[in-house]
C-alpha cells in the first residue's frame, strides 16, 4: 500500500555482495534486479520484468550463501549480508545441462534468447532429440499469431503476460507433463477467444515459439533486418517501436516493441501498432500528383505542373474572395513540423487564420 | 494530460469517464490494468459496458449526454460531506463560491434523476475519488463530442480542483488524445486561435512577435474553426480549402450536407497517401508520406515530443509532407521557409514558444524524448504539470448547469444514437481496412442494440437494418448487446460505405466547435 508522501513500506536498505562487489539493495528486491544494476547479466529465459516471477526455467539459478542448492535469481530475495556468485564452474555446468535438455527438447531458433545462450555457455552433454511433441492449434486461422510448438519450452512468458499485462487470459497451459502445451480454450481460433491480438505473447517468447505469422516464413532473416525505432502512428499514447526493415527491398517486414522499461510503452504494443501496418507498402497507395482536366477527371501529372495548379487556384480564390474565404485543415496524423508549415502557409503566406487540424470536430 | 502515462500504474483511484481506454488506447490501458490488479480501485463512467467496467469497482452507466448532472452531484457530495481540499482551494484557486452554491441543489437524488446513476453510486464513487490520495482522471471524446463538451471538462476540473488532486505523480486531469499527433497539431498552432505554443492570435505582443520572425503582417482577428469552416463551404464564405491528411466526407458531422455544397468550391486541394473521398472531388492531389516514411516529430497525450525516423522510401513520385509544403508556400509566395530540413523547422517553431524552447532534435536522440514544458535546454523536461500550483495564477473554478444535447429521442425517433471508435479499426480506416487480420476480426459495420429493443423491434442478432436520423440513413448488422442500455444504439465510424458521419448532428460545442458526435436521435427500420 502507498504511503502518502510516496514512499512504499519495504525500502529499507541491504548490502549484499555479487560475485565479489558490494551491492546496496532494497529489501523487496530479487538478485537478479540487484545484479542488473551492477551489470551483472544473469541468463533468463522465463523472466520479463513485467510479470510476476516464477522460477520456472531454471536458467537463472545462481550460488547463494544462504542455501546449500542453487537459487533462482528472479524470484529469490536480498537479504542484507548474502553473498552471491553468478559464474562458478558450478553455475556454468548447471547451464550447460540445462541448455541441453532444452536444446533436446525444442527446435532452436535463430535470433531468439534460446539461442543466445545457447551460444554463450553451450552444450554438454549432448542430447539425441526428445522426439516428445507437444499440441500445437493447427486450425487457428487468425492471420497475426502463429504458435510453433516444437520450438516452445513451456515457460509460461506467454500465457502470464496474457493474464497480468494485457489481462484478457486468451491462452493458458495445458496437458502435463512432456504433453503441456500453450492452448486456447477447446483449442479455439485466437480469433474466437478472448485475445485481442495485441501480440505481446510474440513480443516476450525467448525461444520463437510464438511468431508474427505474416512474416514466420522470414523467421530465420530476421538478425539481418534494420530496426528503425520511431513512433506509432496510430493512437496518442506514444508507443515507441522498431520497424524492422529490409533495405534492398524498401520493406517494412515487421515491427517489434523496444525492452520493457525502455520507453514509455514498457514493451507494450497494441494490434494496430504491431500488426496494422500492410498500408505503408499498399498497391494502392497515391504515387503522382493529381490534377482534374477539362473532361473534369483527375489525371496524372508531373509535381511542377500540380504545385502550380494549386498555387495558383488559391491565390485566385484569395484575390476574388479575399483570404478569408480559404480555409487550411491541417493534421493529427502530420508531424509536428507538418503542422507548423500549414499554418504558417495559412498565416504568413495568405493572412489568414482560418486553418485548424483535423481532430478539432 | 496533466500526468505522465507512466504513473498510471502507480495510481490508487483510477476515475474513467467518456474513455473507453481498452479500444482506444490499448497501451495505456494496460497500466490500468495494471494499476487495478495492483489494487487501485476503479470507477468507470460510459454510457456503454466497456471493457474496463467490467474491472470496475464502481461502474456508473449514465445516460448519453449527462456528465454534468453526475459530475455536480459527485461536486455536491464532496463538499456536503467535507471531503474538499480547504488548503488547496485556499492557496491555488478562485471562484470556488460560486461552484459550491452552483451544486448545492445538485443533490445525488436529483443528478440520478437526470443521469440515471443511483443515487448511492454517485455517493460511493465522490468519497472513493475524493479520499484517494493518488486519484487520477482520465477522459477522452465521450467527454468532449458534445455541444456541452466544455461543460463537461469543466465539471471533471472543478473536481480536480475542490480534492486538489492536482500536482503530483498519478493525480490530475487527463485527456486522451485519440490521435498520434493530436497535441503536436495544437502546440504548433493548427488552430483559428493560437499561433504556435498557445499563444493566441488575438494578442498584439504575441501578433508582433510572429510578425518579427515571419517578416509577414498577421491578421489579428481569429480564424474559422473546423466545425465552422465545414459550415462556410455551406453557405459559401469558403471558396478554397486546403485538406492535409484527413477524409472530411468521412470525418466531418452530418455529411450529406457539406457533400452537395462541395462543387461551390473554387479550389480543392488535398494532400494524403490515399485517394480518399475527400481526394477524389480534389482539384490538385499531392501523394504524400507515411510515419515510415520521413523524419519529424510527434507529440503524445503526455506532452513527450518524440522521433518519427524514415524507415523505407515513399512509393513512385511521393514526397514527405513537409517537402510538399515548403514547396506549395514558395509558389504561393512565402519564401521564408525556403531550404529547411525537419529540425531546422522544429529549432524556428521551438525558438518562438517558450515552452518548447529547450527542445532539440539532438536532445530527442540523447534523452528519447522530452516531456513539454521545457523551456531551456538545460531543463528536463515536465513528467507532470502544476507541482509549484496552476501554471498561470491561480486556478479558476467554473459553475456549469446542465443542458440538454441538442437532440434527444422523441415519438418518431425514439432511439439514442452514439459514435465511437473501435479496437480493430481507426477512425476513417484508410489504413486499417487495408489490413486483411483486423479485417478478420471486423469487416462490416454493425449496430449494437439492446435485446429487449431487438425483440420489441422483432429484429435478430447480425440481421441487416436501416439506421436513420433526420440527415440521413445507413445500413449496418444488428448486435444485439447489453453493452448498450435499452432505448440506446451504438455504432462505430470506420465503415465508408456505412457513414456514421451522415447521421450526426453537426451542432458543436460553443467553445471549441467540436461536434456533438455521442448524442443524436435515431430510429432503426427493418
Amino acid at each position: 500500500m502507498a504511503h502518502p508522501d510516496g514512499n512504499r513500506a519495504d525500502d529499507k536498505a541491504v548490502s549484499i555482495v555479487i560475485d565479489g562487489r558490494q551491492v546496496n539493495a532494497r529489501a523487496g528486491e530479487t538478485l537478479l534486479q540487484a545484479a542488473e544494476r551492477i551489470g551483472v547479466t544473469i541468463p533468463t529465459l522465463c523472466h520479463d520484468e513485467r510479470l510476476a516471477p516464477t522460477g520456472a526455467c531454471r536458467m537463472c539459478l545462481v550460488e547463494s550463501s544462504d542455501s546449500r542448492r542453487m537459487v533462482p535469481a528472479c524470484r529469490h530475495p536480498v537479504v542484507d549480508g548474502l553473498v552471491v556468485q553468478t559464474e562458478t564452474e558450478r553455475v556454468a555446468r548447471h547451464r550447460r545441462g540445462l541448455l541441453s535438455l532444452y536444446a533436446a527438447d525444442v527446435d532452436v531458433v535463430p535470433g531468439t534468447e534460446l539461442q543466445a545462450h545457447i551460444r554463450r555457455y553451450g552444450l554438454d552433454p549432448g542430447l539425441p532429440a526428445a522426439n516428445a511433441p507437444r499440441a500445437g492449434r493447427p486450425d487457428d486461422d487468425n492471420r497475426y499469431v502463429l504458435f510453433q510448438p516444437e520450438s516452445c519450452i513451456v515457460c509460461a512468458r506467454c500465457t502470464r503476460y496474457c493474464d497480468e499485462i494485457e489481462a484478457v487470459s486468451a491462452i493458458t497451459l495445458a496437458h502435463r507433463g512432456s504433453q503441456t502445451t500453450i492452448a486456447t480454450v477447446d483449442d479455439v481460433s485466437l480469433l474466437d477467444s478472448t485475445c485481442e491480438l495485441c501480440g505481446g505473447c510474440i513480443d516476450t517468447c525467448p525461444t520463437g515459439a510464438l511468431v508474427e505469422r505474416k512474416s514466420a516464413h522470414r523467421q530465420a532473416t530476421f538478425p539481418a533486418l534494420k530496426p528503425v525505432r520511431t513512433t506509432c502512428n496510430y493512437c496518442g499514447v506514444g508507443c515507441q517501436f522498431d520497424l524492422q526493415v529490409d533495405a534492398a527491398a524498401n520493406e517494412v517486414v515487421r515491427v517489434t516493441s523496444p525492452a520493457p522499461g525502455e520507453t514509455t510503452n514498457d514493451g507494450n504494443l497494441c494490434v494496430k501498432g504491431r500488426f496494422a501496418y500492410g498500408f505503408i507498402g499498399h498497391p494502392e497507395r497515391l504515387t503522382t500528383p493529381l490534377i482534374r482536366d477539362e473532361a473534369g477527371e483527375l489525371v496524372a501529372t508531373d509535381w511542377d505542373t500540380a504545385l502550380d495548379r494549386a498555387a495558383a487556384l488559391l491565390q485566385k480564390t484569395a484575390a476574388r474572395h479575399g483570404a478569408n474565404s480559404l480555409g487550411f485543415i491541417s493534421s493529427s496524423r502530420c508531424t509536428n513540423e507538418e503542422n507548423y508549415l500549414v499554418q504558417k502557409l495559412s498565416r504568413a503566406a495568405f493572412g489568414t487564420n482560418n486553418c485548424h487540424q483535423c481532430a478539432a470536430t | 494530460m496533466t500526468n505522465s502515462i507512466r504513473e498510471i500504474r502507480d495510481a490508487d483511484c483510477l476515475f474513467i469517464i467518456g474513455s473507453n481506454t481498452t479500444e482506444a488506447h490499448p497501451v495505456l490501458a494496460m497500466e490500468m490494468k495494471r494499476a487495478a490488479l495492483r489494487g487501485a480501485k476503479l470507477i468507470v463512467a460510459d454510457p456503454r459496458k466497456i471493457w474496463l467496467s467490467g474491472m470496475a469497482d464502481h461502474y456508473l452507466q449514465l445516460k448519453p449526454g449527462t456528465d454534468v448532472a453526475l459530475l455536480n452531484g459527485m461536486a455536491h457530495v464532496i463538499i456536503a460531506e467535507g471531503l474538499t481540499d480547504s488548503g488547496f482551494i485556499t492557496e491555488h484557486t478562485e471562484g470556488f463560491e460560486a461552484v459550491r452554491a452552483q451544486v448545492r441543489d445538485w443533490t445525488p437524488e436529483r443528478a440520478s434523476a437526470v443521469c440515471g446513476v443511483p443515487a448511492d453510486e454517485i455517493r460511493a464513487a465522490a468519497r472513493l475519488y475524493a479520499t484517494t490520495h493518488r486519484a487520477g482522471i482520465y477522459y477522452t471524446l465521450g467527454i468532449t463530442e458534445h455541444t456541452h463538451g466544455t461543460d463537461n471538462v469543466y465539471g471533471l476540473s472543478n473536481l480536480v480542483l475542490m480534492t486538489g488532486h492536482l500536482g503530483r505523480e498519478s493525480s490530475g486531469l487527463n485527456p486522451l488524445r485519440g490521435q498520434n499527433n493530436v497535441q503536436g497539431a495544437n502546440d504548433a498552432g493548427a488552430s483559428p486561435v493560437f499561433y504556435p505554443g498557445y499563444q493566441r492570435v488575438t494578442d498584439p505582443e504575441a501578433q508582433a512577435h510572429f510578425e518579427a520572425a515571419w517578416g509577414v503582417p498577421l491578421d489579428p482577428d481569429p480564424g474559422l474553426n473546423l466545425n465552422e469552416m465545414m459550415k462556410e463551404i455551406r453557405s459559401g464564405g469558403l471558396r478554397g480549402l486546403f485538406v492535409m491528411g484527413e477524409d472530411i466526407l468521412m470525418s466531418e458531422p452530418n455529411v450529406s450536407e457539406l457533400e452537395k455544397s462541395m462543387p461551390a468550391l473554387e479550389a480543392l486541394i488535398v494532400q494524403d497517401i490515399f485517394l480518399t473521398l475527400t481526394a477524389e472531388r480534389a482539384d490538385v492531389v499531392f501523394p504524400a508520406s507515411c510515419f515510415a516514411e520521413k523524419e519529424g516529430t510527434f507529440t503524445n497525450s503526455e506532452r513527450r515530443v518524440q522521433r518519427v525516423r524514415k524507415a523505407v522510401e515513399p512509393p513512385g513520385q511521393a514526397r514527405a509532407d513537409w517537402e510538399i509544403l515548403l514547396a506549395l508556400t514558395e509558389r504561393c509566395g512565402y519564401t521564408g521557409n525556403a531550404g529547411m530540413t525537419p529540425p531546422e523547422i522544429y529549432d524556428e517553431m521551438a525558438g518562438l514558444c517558450d515552452k518548447f524552447a529547450g527542445i532539440s532534435y539532438a536532445r530527442i536522440e540523447a534523452e528519447g524524448g522530452l516531456q513539454w514544458p521545457c523551456p531551456t535546454s538545460d531543463h528536463p523536461g515536465t513528467t507532470y504539470l502544476h507541482s509549484d500550483g496552476p501554471l498561470r495564477g491561480k486556478a479558476q473554478f467554473i459553475p456549469i448547469d446542465y443542458r440538454r444535447s441538442a437532440e434527444l429521442p422523441d415519438p418518431d425517433w425514439p432511439m439514442l444514437l452514439s459514435t465511437g471508435r473501435t479496437l480493430y479499426h481507426y477512425n476513417a480506416a484508410t489504413q486499417t481496412r487495408r489490413e486483411d487480420g483486423v479485417n478478420d476480426k471486423q469487416q462490416t459495420c454493425f449496430v449494437e442494440l439492446h435485446p429487449h429493443d431487438g425483440g420489441t423491434l422483432g429484429v435478430t442478432d447480425q440481421q441487416e437494418v436501416t439506421v436513420q436520423t433526420r440527415r440521413g440513413e445507413i445500413v449496418a448488422a444488428v448486435r444485439l448487446t447489453t453493452r448498450v442500455a435499452p432505448g440506446r444504439i451504438w455504432l462505430p465510424m470506420h465503415f465508408s460505405e456505412a457513414r456514421a458521419n451522415l447521421l450526426t448532428v453537426d451542432d458543436g460545442d460553443g467553445v471549441t466547435g467540436t461536434a456533438e458526435y455521442k448524442v443524436c436521435a435515431a430510429r432503426i427500420v427493418c
